[in-house]
């Protein structure tokens, strides 16, 4: 009896992950390089919401997110948010003339090799990924919209009320 | 026997060879700033729809002219 019981668990939490979606993963232990030149570990920002945005200077629709994801942050910092734009253009240069153009608070990071976008597994450009105070991924987005703030707004909240 | 030995090995290398110089790469998401740039787009100074044009007069045709979009490949 026990057993058909135990069977009947096993059966229901597999058929169930799919459903409920994907167990969230580990945020890969590594450390980015701040536009500062500050060293940012991201093992180091467990208790904190993190939302790490990946852009790129040539990447049109980042044109849009990245303003709207750095209001974000000035709105969602004060309650516990640390938003983290991570660039990967491999010419610099072409990041800085970005940023002169759209004025930000967030903290930039660079990724010229990809390595970090490697450890994420990114699947396009632009995508972000929202980090619980555990520092497990909780939620991707890949690509950008117009629901895409609204979603990273109420998914943010939902992290920072778990905390609490 | 030596002849076609020499020959054997001389048709693997050149198989290798020409297997080995394929050009087929996987671009990764964070690595197309290349192929965004301007310069890759297929109608970036704007003439391919003066040529378009007077190619359907000339031809008496339309349509089969390649695509719209850049190398981004941004969502």
């Amino acid at each position: 009896m026990i057993g058909r019981r135990a069977f009947a668990l096993v059966l229901a939490t597999l058929l169930a992950v799919p459903v409920l979606g994907a167990v969230p993963k580990d945020a890969p232990d590594i450390t980015l390089t701040a536009l500062s030149g500050k060293p940012i570990r991201i093992a180091d920002l467990k208790g904190q919401v993190v939302l790490l945005d990946f852009w790129a200077s040539w990447c049109i629709p980042c044109r849009r997110s990245f303003p709207e994801v750095d209001a974000l942050h000035r709105e969602l910092q004060p309650k516990g948010l640390t938003v983290i734009a991570v660039n990967v253009d491999e010419q610099q240069k072409n990041a800085y003339t970005f940023l002169e153009k759209y004025p930000h608070t967030m903290t930039i990071a660079f990724d010229p090799k990809g390595a970090v976008a490697q450890a994420f597994d990114l699947q396009a450009m632009p995508s972000s990924m929202i980090v619980d105070r555990h520092g497990r991924i909780r939620f991707t987005h890949e690509g950008y919209t117009d629901k895409t703030i609204s979603q990273f707004r109420s998914e943010v909240l939902q992290l920072l009320a778990e905390g609490e | 026997m030596m002849v076609l030995k020499t020959r054997v090995v001389l048709a693997v290398a050149f198989a290798a060879a020409g297997l080995s110089a394929t050009a087929c790469a996987t671009v990764q998401p964070w690595q197309r700033g290349l192929l965004a740039d301007s310069c890759m787009v297929f109608d970036s100074n704007n003439t391919a729809a003066y040529m378009t044009h007077w190619q359907e007069s000339r031809e008496g045709s339309m349509g089969g002219f390649g695509v719209q979009g850049g190398g981004c490949g941004c969502k």
